[in-house]
């Protein structure tokens, strides 16, 4: 009994010893002058349940048909139409909550909306802290822990701006197209393509959805919601060599995407192309910066791809090309090219970026050349 | 299924005949399908990656024949001793002088020799290889600094400058390049949990944890793109956490790391300082 006693007396004494010292390590004033650092914020008092429940912006009456067919499970239609007021008011009620097209007096507008249940968000906010948060935050805001020093920098969904939703930049993307973005991931990002079922994304995109704050993103009058850009078909099928040709042209003379990107030919041939000298540097991108993308209220730096070298996001097949360059990327300096460039020009450009990566991206040796003959 | 057993075969002896019939014929299917499909580790292609491999396999035989003597050592008293007509089952609680003298012989031998064994050529590889961490300021070594996080590896190298935290550091995400024969060196750690990378054909694998630094480094032998993986269960999109290590010859490498100290400098935002992650180098 002696020694365990001893042993006893002795920590005890350590610690007594000790105490002071480790008081005086950490005064108060260190804790206080400690600049908040959002990223850091401790998951504590994070709630799971939403009590609120929210009315969304929905596309038009065809979309909310096509939901109901397109979740039979979910969507038992109820024949039970609501009270139309007036000749321009009317609605849906089902299983999942209320579809309304109604006038706003205040605002003198009609929209349709779509009332998604406090159930339905809680399901989906789960989801969410589960899968989301970690980078995109608790609250939607960007700043989840695994977020911090990201670039690109996650998301905030308080902000209605997507980059790589393929819906062209004055819309608002579809449940669909954001389902398939987040299906797809985005290539050199932490955003992975996730493996969710259905019934998860759709919930987590309504959450998401219902983070724009009052009068902004989907709680906005004035918002519209568009679909994935129409892509038609391809009409370089069969003769891609031909698209080659054009898409060159259409890259460094109509469209001057060399303008940030990189252009891809000689000095010589770029005045042949365009008959005008090349900027400097011409095979270098130039970052450009953007309000819409903000990390603690500093606007982002976003350099456009040089599709020799860096990933591009949202796909490299040439549909996936051809959609991303005819929506535009949101809130950057890649405008939509849809209706101002003919399709048969995007499709073109589309293959021709498509062989820029296909040949290049991953090679170094290969690229090293062709750059360097490009530079001489 | 018309088998005929001996009369004097007891239900035991029958399960026991059996269930070593089906043994080897499974091991039979399984080592042929292993040397026709080249089961096993990928070849190592870092200069310690052999050395692993070699203790790897001599802890794998050292088991096999003590499994191979342990199995015998049960099947032929159980064989020689057991109940059959003419022959009553005998056995002993080993509890003679004989027995305990033999215990402690074989036991000797496998603490002793066998341990001691594995214990000096698995020390002799850690200090040779593992241990032996490249020294930092020789311009040779290439240092890369992993950031882990859910569920991404980003990676940050010094550039053409060498120094870390300046505008020509090339960042990457679950991509890393490095030059061939050179010591690459990692300070490793992460931003929200424990990950642990892992380069299966370098032979390398470190923790990344939250608040610490760890180190470890290789020595690519081999050019080629091999894989980055995350060894640590670090949440439900562990799985989806793995990137492509790109190993180049020298001459590639110098020209690549040029490009992409460039192109780094064109993407540097020198006030978005939120983006500077870069830490002072341990050792």
């Amino acid at each position: 009994m002696i020694l365990p006693s001893l042993l006893l007396a002795g920590a005890g004494l350590a610690t007594g010893l000790l105490a002071p010292f480790a008081a005086l390590s950490t005064s108060e004033d260190d804790v206080a002058a400690a600049p908040e650092n959002p990223h850091a914020r401790a998951p504590i008092d994070v709630l799971l349940e939403v009590t609120e429940e929210a009315w969304l912006r929905a596309p038009n009456e065809e979309w909310f048909e096509a939901q109901a067919e397109l979740f039979p499970d979910r969507f038992e239609f109820v024949e039970e139409l609501l009270e139309v007021e007036g000749d321009f008011e009317g609605g849906w009620r089902d299983s999942q909550g209320e579809f309304e097209f109604r006038y706003d007096e205040e605002e003198d507008e009609f929209a349709y909306w779509q009332l998604i249940t406090a159930d339905r968000l809680t399901q989906g906010r789960l989801d969410y802290v589960q899968f989301c948060a970690s980078c995109h935050g608790f609250e939607g805001d960007g700043y989840g822990r695994s977020g911090q020093h990201l670039r690109p920098p996650p998301r905030n969904f308080q902000r209605p701006n997507f980059k790589f939703s393929k819906v062209p930049g004055s819309y608002l993307p579809s449940d669909e197209a954001l389902i398939q973005l987040v299906k797809r991931g985005l290539n050199g990002t932490p955003m992975l393509p996730w493996a969710l079922s259905d019934e998860q994304l759709d919930d987590i995109i309504q959450y998401v959805k219902s983070l724009s704050p009052e009068g902004q993103g989907w709680r906005d009058i004035y918002s519209e919601v568009g679909d994935v850009v129409e892509s038609g078909e391809d009409p370089w099928a069969g003769r891609v060599n031909e698209a080659l040709v054009r898409g060159e042209e259409v890259y460094h003379d109509t469209a001057k995407c060399h303008s940030c990107h990189p252009g891809y030919v000689t000095p010589a041939r770029f005045e042949e192309i365009t008959g005008s000298p090349p900027r400097d540097e011409l095979t270098y991108p130039l970052a450009k910066s953007t309000d819409n993308y903000q990390v603690l209220g500093y606007s982002m730096l976003i350099l456009p791809p040089d599709f020799t070298w860096h990933d591009v996001r949202a796909g490299t097949t040439p549909l996936d090309l051809f959609e991303t360059i005819a929506s535009g990327i949101g809130g950057t300096a890649m405008p939509q090219w849809k209706n101002s460039l003919p399709d048969e020009d995007i499709w073109a450009m589309a293959h021709y970026v498509q062989m820029l990566i296909e040949t290049y991206k991953n090679k170094p040796s290969d690229r090293a050349r062709f750059m360097a003959g490009l530079r001489n | 299924m018309s088998l005929v057993w001996p009369r004097w075969a007891s239900v035991g002896s029958r399960l026991l005949a059996t269930s070593a019939a089906l043994f080897a014929l499974s091991t039979a299917v399984t080592a042929q399908d292993a040397v026709v499909n080249r089961w096993g580790p990928t070849p190592p292609v870092s200069s310690y990656g052999a050395r692993f491999d070699s203790l790897f396999w001599l802890i794998t035989a050292l088991i096999g024949v003590s499994f191979v003597i342990v199995c015998i050592l049960l099947i032929v008293p159980v064989l020689r001793d057991r109940a059959r007509p003419g022959h009553k089952a005998s056995f002993d609680h080993g509890k003679s002088l004989h027995d305990k003298r033999f215990t402690a012989i074989v036991s000797i031998i496998v603490f002793v020799v066998l341990d001691a064994w594995v214990l000096v050529v698995a020390m002799t590889d850690l200090r040779e290889g593992y241990w032996n961490i490249p020294n930092p300021d020789d311009p040779a070594t290439y240092k890369v600094e992993v950031l882990g996080q859910q569920w991404a590896w980003n990676f940050r190298a010094t550039g053409v400058d060498g120094e870390f935290g300046t505008a020509d550091d090339i960042l990457s995400t679950n991509e890393l390049v490095v030059p061939l024969n050179r010591p690459v060196s990692f300070n490793l750690t992460s931003k929200d949990v424990i990950h642990s990378l892992f380069l299966p054909d370098m032979r390398m694998k470190r923790d990344a944890n939250p608040g610490a630094v760890n180190i470890a480094w290789f020595e690519p032998v081999v050019a080629g793109t091999y894989d980055i993986l995350c060894a640590e269960l670090c949440g439900y999109a562990h799985y989806q956490m793995h990137g492509k290590l790109h190993v180049l010859d020298q001459a590639t490498f110098d020209a690549w790391e040029q490009e992409a100290s460039k192109l780094a400098i064109a993407a540097h935002d020198a006030n978005d300082t939120e983006a500077h992650w870069a830490w002072e180098w341990q050792e």
